[in-house]
């Protein structure tokens, strides 16, 4: 197991605050930068969101170029407020219209790389409450400083809101430990080395981002860490400290069908590799039990754990896109 | 004085223009929880913040108020301060998380005061913009220690080590546009306390209450009667005491604030509460003991000073109606040391110091715009008579 990983490619915030240096190393590569906030119902964070990222990434930093907000129906007024601070906003199922319309945010993001126009894409939660431009640039940092890095991945300590006005200190990561990294570590030892596989927020290279599938819900983290180190292997990989994210917590019930949707996307992964085989197919529907007056009722979730395929694929991207091919340096 | 009295309508359309920074430093700085003593990592981001929008200096005083400085053109005038206090009511674990929408930001403390420290932390960026140059240093000082038993210590300490004179001074406060303080009550803040101990050796023949104590406390000093002339009133502000409904409250803890124009008046209803205080502990046999937390001497400008008049114009100018008010904060310090000073406020709000505190943003661009008036105003020397 190549152990080494950890100590090279794990950075901390703050070195990557001269963003001056940044701004440089993206002009001398000619290369352009697009952040996507994918959003279901933000009206309370995605304002935030824009402004700090706005203000200090284009306005004082010309480090980003683009900030597209991608939504899959929002009913409260999370577009509306996006476009008044400025950002581009699109309605997902608006996307290449002729796709048959999915809802979650594995779909957002892949209807992004259509949308947006640069040669690095980074992808925030748009839930953040202590949103900093550090989420941002402190993604960017290890793409454009190091050549051979293609896609970086946040973690941090992770307080999480309980109740109103109070937060608690630590939390937050228990698919992380009870899921993901135990499944790592029984088929892909080498990825336990990334401390928070599920984290929301990364930045890539387009080159990367267009070859690989997007399964439309929760599982496109897992996906996406499967599918590059798969690809290219684990040193394109970095990971990044951001310290500290305040987000909303979840309950449990929630995050057991989270889980079911990653199982599915890793079962999936590890079929096609050949590492395991199936003798039949599994289901396809999460089913939970309530407690209400006294009787146990029945909640079936169906979770196909349906996948776009890899956007390179698709004619209209193409059009768009391989007529002027930029450089991430991969081989394509 | 009508040269810069006739821009700054138009300085609100180039303030609205940057406002993405603006809100971004309300933002950064007001999500740092910094309760009164525990200023330390708003304090730190104030000063990190300076040095990003590349003011001449940055620097804490002796008493660690972040202060960043920018030069002006003569050497020989004496700087002008604006200042904000960094401390405010809420604690260090309460929820800081701002929520902004097209017309709003809502979150604890945002209009007392971070409204007005992110303000402060954007003054280099906005004098940038508006393309300004003073004859005069500006000094930006966030102030630490400010409210309740901090007692103004930060403005007090920056004060009294400050080496050379000070040409005037404008204290921030987020709330409320229209705003104008020159004056500050004399004041004293003092807290009473009741202890009665479990194990009392005093015998009781009825088992006294800490809160029926207090009350008898606060029926004395309403009987007080107070002179219409000089002006002066008692605030009973803050009661907390007990533990649970089913047993006689042992500790129990009043605050209160005697206000006056003149603070020998505050000092003669002080020595009276004192009486109040003393005569009951003797009569009910309890442990009562009443403590000054903070205290302001009572200082003013006259309304017909230039710098309180020239406010009043530049208020006036940009369609703000002009409210006078009293300030017990950093403003009594600046007029106790003979500085000419005025409070003003940035924008409209509501919940003023509730957890869902929420301010304007829109009405927030005059309010800068009437600050960036009134340190033009005492630049041009209406504080040099």
């Amino acid at each position: 197991m190549n152990d080494n990983w950890l100590k090279k490619n794990t950075f901390h915030f703050s070195e990557f605050k001269n963003l001056q240096l940044l701004v440089e190393a993206k002009q001398r590569k000619k290369l352009s930068i697009s952040l996507c906030l994918p959003t279901l119902n933000e009206e309370k964070t995605i304002a935030k969101e824009i402004i700090i990222m706005k203000s200090e990434l284009m306005s004082r930093y010309p480090l980003l170029d683009e900030i597209v907000v991608i939504d899959s129906g929002s009913t409260d007024r999370t577009m509306e407020i996006a476009k008044s601070f400025g950002a581009d906003v699109y309605e997902a199922r608006q996307i290449l219209p002729h796709l048959k319309p999915y809802k979650g945010k594995g779909e957002n993001l892949w209807k992004a790389l259509y949308i947006t126009k640069g040669d690095i894409i980074v992808y925030i939660d748009a839930d953040i409450k202590n949103i900093h431009h550090r989420f941002a640039y402190a993604l960017i940092g290890p793409l454009l400083l190091n050549d051979k890095i293609k896609y970086a991945k946040a973690f941090y300590d992770r307080p999480i809101s309980i109740g109103k006005n109070r937060m608690r200190p630590t939390g937050g990561g228990r698919v992380t430990e009870l899921v993901i990294r135990p499944l790592f570590s029984l088929h892909f030892p080498e990825l336990t080395q990334i401390i928070q596989p599920l984290s929301g927020e990364y930045a890539g290279y387009r080159d990367i981002f267009e070859k690989i599938p997007f399964p439309i819900g929760y599982g496109v983290e897992t996906a996406m860490i499967l599918d590059i180190y798969n690809k290219w292997g684990l040193d394109v990989i970095a990971q990044v400290d951001l310290e500290r994210r305040v987000h909303r917590n979840q309950d449990t019930q929630a995050l057991g069908r989270m889980s079911f949707a990653i199982l599915k996307t890793f079962i999936n992964r590890i079929k096609a590799l050949g590492i395991i085989d199936y003798k039949e197919e599994v289901y396809s529907e999460m089913i939970q039990y309530k407690l209400v007056k006294e009787e146990y009722t029945t909640e079936i979730y169906k979770l196909d754990g349906f996948e776009r395929p890899p956007i390179i694929e698709i004619p209209e991207y193409r059009e768009k896109f391989i007529s002027f091919p930029k450089t991430g340096n991969l081989e394509r | 004085m009508d040269t810069y009295l006739d821009k700054l309508p138009s300085f609100v359309d180039e303030i609205r223009s940057i406002k993405d920074i603006i809100i971004t430093n309300i933002l950064l700085i007001g999500q740092i929880p910094s309760p009164t003593f525990k200023e330390k990592r708003r304090s730190t981001a104030f000063l990190e913040r300076l040095a990003e929008f590349q003011v001449d200096e940055c620097t804490t005083d002796g008493y660690r108020n972040p202060i960043g400085i920018i030069r002006g053109k003569s050497r020989g005038k004496p700087p002008i301060f604006v200042v904000a206090h960094l401390d405010t009511f809420f604690e260090q674990e309460a929820d800081h998380n701002f929520t902004v929408n097209e017309n709003t930001i809502t979150g604890a403390g945002i209009l007392d005061n971070s409204l007005g420290v992110g303000i402060l932390v954007s003054l280099p960026e906005i004098i940038r913009k508006l393309n300004l140059q003073f004859e005069s240093d500006i000094v930006i000082a966030g102030v630490i220690q400010s409210i309740g038993k901090g007692n103004l210590r930060g403005i007090r300490h920056l004060l009294k080590t400050w080496a050379t004179p000070i040409r005037g001074a404008v204290c921030i406060e987020g709330f409320d546009l229209g705003r104008l303080s020159y004056y500050s009550h004399g004041m004293i803040r003092c807290e009473v306390e009741c202890n009665i101990s479990e194990s009392s050796e005093v015998e009781h023949r009825f088992k006294p209450n800490a809160i029926l104590i207090l009350h008898e406390v606060i029926n004395q000093i309403l009987e007080l009667r107070l002179p219409q002339k000089p002006r002066s009133r008692v605030i009973i502000g803050k009661i907390s005491g007990g533990l649970k409904h089913g047993i006689i409250a042992y500790d129990a803890t009043l605050g209160f604030e005697i206000q006056s124009v003149s603070y020998k008046m505050v000092h003669s209803i002080f020595d009276d509460i004192q009486d109040i205080v003393d005569g009951t502990s003797h009569e009910y046999k309890v442990d009562l003991s009443l403590n000054v937390i903070s205290n302001a001497n009572a200082s003013k400008l006259e309304y017909n000073h230039p710098l309180v008049k020239t406010t009043s114009a530049i208020l006036k100018k940009l369609d703000i109606k002009p409210s006078s008010m009293s300030s017990e904060s950093e403003l009594s310090i600046f007029l106790s040391h003979k500085i000419p000073a005025v409070t003003i406020g940035i924008t409209h709000g509501d919940h003023y110091h509730q957890r869902n505190s929420i301010m304007e943003i829109e009405p927030m661009y005059k309010g800068i715009a009437q600050l960036i008036g009134v340190i033009m105003a005492i630049d041009s020397g209406v504080c040099d008579e």
